[in-house]
C-alpha cells in the first residue's frame, strides 16, 4: 500500500525510514487543500467582516439596528447617508480633508523630490545622514510628538490652522518619501542624464525630462502614501486643532459619538464608511504600488 | 579642445551631470531636512528639555527640577497600571498578530492565481483611520446585536459584556488593534516566505516532514528577519497607539483600558501638568526604543545569520 504512495526518487529515503502514516495520504489530498483553504477564507472573513457590519448597519434605520439584527437589512435606506451629507460639520470636515490632504501630497512631492535627487546624486556632507533621516519617524512616533507641537503650534499662533497641518503631515511623511524616491533614483542608470547633458539639457531639463517620467512610479507611490497620511491622521488633529475651520474628517468622526446622544449607529457607521470611500477608489487603482511601495520603503 | 577627444568629452559630460557644486545639493535638500527637524527632532529635544522643569500654566514661574517631573510620575500609582495596561495590550497585539499574519502569510503563499486580488483585499484595514476602525469595531462588538454576540448566542452561549467587562473590553481593543496593523505585518512575511528556494521545502517533504514540520523548521527559521521585523511594527503601533483606543473604549471601562498614551494626554491636554506630560512622552519613546532593541537583540541570539 505504501508503496504505491511512494514516488520513484523517494524510494531511496523511504528505504531508511519507517512506512508512512496512515495519514499521509489525507495530507497529499482534502486535508492540505483545507490547511490552504480554510486560512484563506478566515483572512477575507476577519478582513472583510467589519466592513460588511457596518455597511449593514449604515443601511438600516437606528431602531431597526436592535429590531433587526440581521445582516442583510429588511427595509434597506440610504437614510443615514442623507443625514451624514447634511451635517455641515461634515461638508466642512470634508472640505478641510481634501484641501490638507492634496496640500500635503504636493508639498512632500515638492521638497521630497529635490532632497532625494540629492541624496541619491550628490556627494556631499550630510549624506549619511539619510538613515537617520528615515528612521526618525520610528524613534520619535507621533502620539509624543502631539503636545511639544500643540506648545510650538501655540507659541507661533499656527494654532488650529490648516497650514500648519499641512506643514507637520508633510514632516511626517517626508522621511519615508525620500527614503522611496532615493532608491528608486539610484535604480535609474547615470548614463542616461550624460547622454541628456551631452545633447545639451541642462541639469533641470534632465531631471524633468529623463528623470520624472522614469519615476513616476514611486511619485505616485509617494503620493498616495501622503495623502492616505493626511487623510486618515486624528492624534494630531485632535492637539492641534480646535474648530469645525480646520479639523479634518476623523476627528469630526470622533465627536460625533457623542454627539448624537443615544449611539445612533447608522449615521456613525455611513460617516465611517463615507471617509473610508475616497481612499478605496484611489486605492483600487493602484493596489499594486501601494503594496510595493510599502515593502520598499519598509524592508529596505 | 581636440574635437572628438573622448576623455574630453567624458570629463564636461560629468562635470555637468555630476554638478559638482555640493551647495546645489545642500540647497534642494534644506527644505526637506528643515521641516523633519522642526517637525520630528524638535519636539523631541523640546519635551526633553521641558520635562526636567516644573511647568505649570498656572504659575508664571517654571523652575528647573531635574528629574522631578520622573519621580512625581514614578510614584503615581496610575502610571503603573496603564505601565501594565499598556504591556498586556502590547504583548495582545503582537502575539495575535504575529500568529494571524503568519498563518495568513503561509496560505497566501499557496496562492496560485489571484493572489494579487486577495493579498489586495488583505491590504485594504491600512487605508482605514483609526477612527473609523474603532467605530466598526464598537458596532461590531455590541452586546445587543453585534455579529460575535449573535454568534455566541446562536451557538447556545450566553451573551458577553464585550465594551462593558474590563478583561473582554481589552481584548477588542487588542482585536482591533490588530486589524489596523496586521496589513503591514502580513507583507513582511509573505515578502520573507517568497524569497525562500522552493528547492528546500520539497527537500524537507522527501525527507519525509509533513507540511506543517517544514514549516516550523524549515520556513520560519527562514524568515526570522521578517518576522522580527513585523515584531518590531506590531509593538510599535500598539506601545504608541492612541486614536484607536480612544475611539473604541476611551480608557474604559473605569480604567481597564487606559494606557501609557490616553495617561499622556490626560496630564498634558486635561490636567495641564506640561512638566509631567513632557516626562511621560519621554518615557514612551524610551520603552519604544528599549523594545525595538529588544526584538533585535532576540533575533541576533536566536534566529539564523
Amino acid at each position: 500500500m505504501s508503496v504505491t504512495h511512494t514516488s520513484p526518487n523517494t524510494t531511496m529515503t523511504s528505504l531508511r525510514r519507517r512506512s508512512p502514516p496512515w495519514y499521509r495520504k489525507w495530507l497529499g489530498g482534502p486535508l492540505r487543500q483545507a490547511m490552504v483553504w480554510l486560512p484563506l477564507a478566515a483572512l477575507v472573513l476577519w478582513t472583510m467582516g467589519p466592513f460588511l457590519i457596518s455597511l449593514s448597519v449604515s443601511f438600516k434605520q437606528p431602531a431597526q439596528v436592535f429590531a433587526d439584527p440581521g445582516i442583510i437589512p429588511a427595509e434597506p435606506t440610504l437614510d443615514a447617508y442623507a443625514r451624514v451629507i447634511d451635517r455641515p460639520g461634515f461638508q466642512k470636515a470634508l472640505w478641510n480633508s481634501i484641501v490638507i490632504a492634496f496640500g500635503s501630497l504636493i508639498l512632500t512631492l515638492i521638497v521630497g523630490v529635490p532632497a532625494a535627487y540629492a541624496f541619491a546624486r550628490f556627494r556631499f556632507r550630510g549624506r549619511h545622514l539619510l538613515l537617520l533621516f528615515s528612521l526618525l519617524p520610528m524613534l520619535a512616533p507621533k502620539v509624543g510628538l502631539m503636545f511639544p507641537l500643540f506648545l510650538l503650534a501655540v507659541e507661533l499662533g499656527a494654532f488650529d490652522s490648516r497650514l500648519f497641518l499641512i506643514f507637520v503631515f508633510t514632516g511626517m511623511l517626508l522621511p519615508l518619501a525620500v527614503w522611496l524616491l532615493v532608491g528608486f533614483f539610484q535604480a535609474i542608470p547615470r548614463e542616461l542624464e550624460e547622454a541628456a547633458a551631452v545633447d545639451g539639457a541642462t541639469q533641470f531639463a534632465t531631471i524633468r525630462t529623463v528623470i520624472l517620467p522614469l519615476a513616476i512610479p514611486a511619485l505616485i507611490t509617494v503620493a498616495v502614501l501622503a495623502f492616505r497620511e493626511a487623510w486618515n491622521e486624528f492624534e494630531l488633529v485632535l492637539a492641534l486643532t480646535q474648530t469645525a475651520d480646520s479639523r479634518t474628517l476623523p476627528y469630526e468622526l470622533f465627536l460625533m459619538q457623542d454627539a448624537t446622544g443615544i449611539a445612533d449607529y447608522p449615521i456613525q457607521n455611513a460617516f465611517a464608511l463615507l471617509t473610508i470611500v475616497p481612499l478605496v477608489l484611489v486605492y483600487l487603482r493602484i493596489e499594486r504600488y501601494v503594496a510595493e511601495g510599502l515593502l520598499s520603503g519598509a524592508v529596505k | 579642445m581636440a574635437e572628438g577627444d573622448p576623455s574630453t568629452d567624458m570629463a564636461s559630460a560629468t562635470r555637468i551631470v555630476g554638478w559638482q557644486h555640493p551647495w546645489i545639493a545642500y540647497l534642494s535638500s534644506a527644505p526637506a531636512m528643515i521641516i523633519v527637524a522642526v517637525v520630528l527632532a524638535f519636539p523631541v529635544l523640546f519635551a526633553a528639555v521641558q520635562s526636567l522643569y516644573d511647568i505649570s500654566p498656572l504659575s508664571q514661574e517654571s523652575p528647573f527640577i531635574g528629574f522631578g517631573n520622573y519621580i512625581d510620575v514614578f510614584s503615581e500609582p496610575s502610571f503603573w497600571s496603564s505601565l501594565w495596561r499598556t504591556g498586556i495590550f502590547v504583548f495582545g497585539v503582537i502575539a495575535l498578530g504575529l500568529t494571524l499574519s503568519i498563518i495568513f502569510a503561509f496560505a497566501l503563499n499557496r496562492v496560485v492565481s489571484g493572489l494579487r486580488f486577495i493579498r489586495g483585499l488583505a491590504i485594504l484595514p491600512y487605508i482605514v483611520s483609526s477612527v473609523a476602525a474603532a467605530l466598526m469595531f464598537r458596532t461590531m462588538f455590541n452586546s445587543e446585536f453585534g455579529f460575535p454576540n449573535q454568534v455566541l448566542e446562536f451557538m447556545g452561549f450566553g451573551a458577553v459584556p464585550w465594551l462593558s467587562n474590563g478583561v473582554y473590553a481589552m481584548i477588542v481593543v487588542i482585536i482591533a488593534q490588530v486589524w489596523t496593523d496586521l496589513p503591514l505585518a502580513l507583507l513582511f512575511i509573505l515578502g520573507g516566505l517568497q524569497t525562500i528556494d522552493d528547492q528546500l521545502t520539497e527537500a524537507a517533504l522527501v525527507d519525509g516532514a509533513t507540511g506543517l514540520r517544514s514549516a516550523i523548521y524549515i520556513s520560519i527559521p527562514l524568515i526570522a528577519p521578517q518576522i522580527t521585523l513585523a515584531t518590531v511594527w506590531l509593538s510599535f503601533k500598539a506601545v504608541t497607539s492612541l486614536g484607536t483606543v480612544l475611539a473604541l473604549t476611551g480608557g474604559g471601562p473605569g480604567e481597564a483600558t487606559q494606557l501609557l498614551t490616553l495617561e499622556m494626554v490626560r496630564l498634558g491636554f486635561d490636567e495641564y501638568e506640561t512638566g509631567t506630560a513632557m516626562a511621560l512622552v519621554i518615557i514612551i519613546f524610551v520603552l519604544n526604543a528599549a523594545l525595538t532593541l529588544f526584538y533585535l537583540g532576540l533575533q541576533r541570539k536566536f534566529g539564523t545569520k
